[in-house]
């Protein structure tokens, strides 16, 4: 949507005199390297442009120029916050498209490092909009309980932030008894400290005054603008794709999709925070389920995957923290894929940003944009 | 007896013993020696004020870091010193070694004065809180019949001061945070006088030293609760502390006024406002609380209980809230707090009227 047509929307008119502001690509609050041209008139926002590309690292064409395991270090690093998510997006599609059967212990391994690393990421969220919207305490409440979930991924998969855990046919090591009785110990009292981080928001009054109505976007803008992810369910559309194209065994599990109506900062707020409780819900239903037997595909060893040629095309859409994230492959009969195209949420959310800050006031400009959670290894890619 | 000239006539008197002493000029004039009696005096007590205002600074700076620590579930200093007292003086050295970047297109002068129009006025105000009263003697620096108007006209110099700094600099975001200052300073400086006006009613004095004898019998908060809220409000808007921080409000106008600055004239502006702090609790004490009036103990030990109370709730509030937005902060100001002080001025006035005698 042209940002005119925005203005007219809000009723706003580009005065003669405005002041141009560049915010960023280096300033305290744009999570990472975002430059917004902003035009203000006053205090109010009366244009807003996105620039980007200021992390650009070739991630796609870097990857189509090794084997297909290779391409797995960097896809680590576009959503750093969840790198397990973004890893699972790439051995779904690759799987799918070499047809690699996997075993059950996998599947339901990687289920629960997939969820313990959303709520890493919403934790990370949560911390960073507390921080943007003045508040510093929230931020090291948010990196403590983060450092629980990196100390039970580092405990599994030997790292903590970039993993490469996930391998194509399984996953790279086993659980151990002791890691399991880690996050046993773990979720016996996530809840509870969950609960006393977001009374910090939701109790206070200054941020529900400030967030109510703040940074709206209707649906029907969240849908041709292809938002997904939180935001679109905070929009009011109950839309998962762990729940609506389950994969991975999604389907096997108990868990509600939180979702509000009012679109606004305040309930993306509630809707990650809801989420970060059902992600702690599906691990400990998967610490009940998870059953015996291998953890990789014992006819696939990683000398055998470079070796593997593979056509035809795959596109599995998961739900990582952002939205939905997924890789389209296409094989042209080589190890090395022919095109490797990465669909991130961060980007398409972005994009949405003329339409939530046209019209509001500069000090809803941070809160707006923490609230869409934008990590720019995935927007630059 | 105020404390000035309790030390200048002690200081004469040496100079007459000594024989320093003439009328110059006419036989109508003031002798040499009550000029520089006077004058030596004056000098020594504004180093003593001065001194005095650094201390509780550096005082409040390791408090509040050790508090946020605290608060934060983290250590805080803890290398330099004994439990890193010492973390702040090896601050203030780096940051005066740092090289001093001044903006090529700023407004050179205007640019370098800022920082003290913040700083100093602070200290000033030091000069007129009653420290408490040994025998017959005033503890406070100066003593006139207008010390309250006096305190007045230097709390709103600071404001001036980040308006300027802020327009000098030569930058977007100090421009704006120049123009949420100047804006912010006027929304809240009318509730704060007429709530000033308000103590000044019920004491019938001008003289913070006369108010604090006035609340002898009950401190003022008590006729004043609604006026002590709005006061407390006020001052927080005036130091540039969360939730109102919006001037230099981190997180959107990268550091506001104060963007541009660096080195020992950011920390001029960073030790202003913890001076600032220091003074606005002192006031609170002073005006709403009774000063120096206590049972058993001496009065500068209750003074410094109850504004030393009051720096830590300031402290409190800094590690707790989130930034209100501008346009809500003018709101609270102009819809809520300007009526609010005038309903409170028509309460003292009748509680001057009818019940004068019990203050």
């Amino acid at each position: 949507m042209i940002r005119s047509h925005l203005r007219k929307r809000r009723g706003i008119e580009m005065q003669d005199k405005i002041v141009e502001v560049n915010f960023g690509p280096q300033h305290p609050s744009t999570h990472g390297v975002l430059r917004v041209k902003v035009k203000l008139d006053g205090e109010v926002i009366v244009d807003a442009q996105p620039v980007i590309g200021y992390l650009h690292r070739n991630a796609e064409k870097l990857s189509e120029m090794g084997y297909y395991p290779k391409a797995q270090i960097y896809v680590d690093r576009l959503d750093y916050a969840a790198a397990l998510n973004m890893e699972l997006g790439f051995v779904l599609s690759a799987e799918k498209l070499m047809d690699i059967q996997v075993p059950d212990r996998a599947l339901w391994i990687r289920m629960m490092m997939v969820e313990l690393n959303r709520i890493a990421s919403h934790f990370i969220w949560l911390g960073t909009h507390g921080l943007d919207m003045g508040m510093l305490s929230p931020f090291f409440y948010c990196f403590r309980e983060r450092e629980k979930i990196f100390r039970i991924l580092d405990e599994i998969t030997g790292s903590r932030l970039l993993y490469n855990y996930f391998a194509i046919g399984g996953v790279y090591s086993d659980v151990t008894p002791k890691s399991l009785e880690m996050i046993k110990t773990w979720l016996s009292d996530f809840d509870k400290n969950l609960t006393e981080i977001e009374n910090i928001f939701k109790k206070s009054y200054i941020y529900v005054a400030r967030t109510k109505g703040t940074g709206k976007l209707s649906l029907d803008d969240t849908i041709s603008y292809g938002v997904t992810g939180p935001m679109l369910r905070a929009a009011g559309k109950k839309w998962d794709l762990r729940k609506n194209k389950p994969y991975l065994h999604y389907d096997q599990i108990n868990f509600d999709v939180p979702s509000q109506q009012a679109g606004d900062v305040y309930a993306r707020m509630l809707v990650r925070i809801e989420e970060m409780h059902q992600s702690a819900r599906i691990v400990a239903q998967v610490l009940d389920k998870l059953p015996a037997g291998d953890f990789y595909n014992k006819k696939y060893s990683k000398p055998m995957l470079v070796r593997i040629k593979a056509t035809g095309e795959s596109y599995i859409p998961t739900e990582s923290p952002k939205g939905e994230f997924g890789i389209y492959l296409v094989g042209d009969g080589s190890a090395i894929p022919y095109r490797f195209r990465i669909r991130s949420p961060s980007f398409a959310n972005l994009s949405a940003a003329p339409a939530m800050l046209i019209g509001y006031k500069i000090a809803d400009m941070t809160a707006t944009l923490s609230s869409m959670d934008p990590v720019f290894g995935e927007v630059d890619r | 007896m105020n404390l000035f000239f309790f030390l200048m006539s002690i200081l004469y008197g040496i100079l007459k013993f000594l024989h320093i002493d003439f009328v110059p000029f006419t036989s109508h004039g003031y002798p040499i020696g009550l000029w520089i009696a006077y004058l030596i005096v004056a000098v020594v007590e504004v180093i003593l004020v001065f001194i005095l205002a650094m201390l509780v600074v550096v005082i409040l700076i390791y408090v509040f870091r050790k508090y946020m620590a605290d608060v934060q579930n983290r250590i805080g200093p803890n290398r330099l010193g004994p439990w890193g007292s010492l973390q702040l003086i090896a601050d203030v050295f780096k940051l005066i070694q740092k090289q001093d970047i001044i903006p090529t297109a700023a407004d050179k002068t205007a640019y370098r004065v800022a920082p003290y129009l913040v700083f100093t006025p602070v200290v000033i105000g030091f000069m007129i809180i009653p420290f408490g009263n040994v025998s017959l003697l005033n503890l406070m620096v100066i003593n006139f019949n207008y010390t309250i108007l006096f305190l007045v006209a230097t709390m709103i110099i600071s404001p001036v001061g980040e308006i300027i700094g802020g327009l000098s600099s030569h930058n977007k975001y100090g421009m704006l945070g120049a123009l949420r200052a100047a804006a912010q300073d006027m929304s809240y400086e009318v509730p704060m006088l007429i709530s000033l006006i308000s103590v000044i009613i019920l004491a019938g004095s001008f003289n913070a030293q006369d108010i604090v004898i006035a609340q002898r019998h009950i401190p003022f908060v008590v006729p004043e609760f609604l006026g002590f809220i709005i006061f407390f409000l006020a001052v927080l808007g005036k130091q540039v502390f969360p939730p109102f921080d919006l001037p230099e409000s981190a997180s959107e106008l990268v550091s506001g006024y104060s963007t541009e600055y660096s080195g020992m004239r950011y920390g001029i502006f960073y030790m202003g406002g913890f001076a600032g702090t220091a003074l606005a609790s002192l006031v609170i004490a002073t005006i709403y609380f009774g000063g120096w009036e206590g049972p058993i103990f001496p009065g500068t030990i209750w003074l410094i209980i109850k504004a030393g109370v009051f720096m830590l709730i300031f402290l409190l509030i800094q590690v707790s809230v989130f930034r209100v937005r501008v346009d809500q902060f003018l709101d609270m100001g102009w819809k809520y707090l300007l009526p609010l002080s005038i309903v409170n001025l028509f309460i003292s006035v009748g509680f001057a009227l009818f019940a004068g005698g019990v203050f």
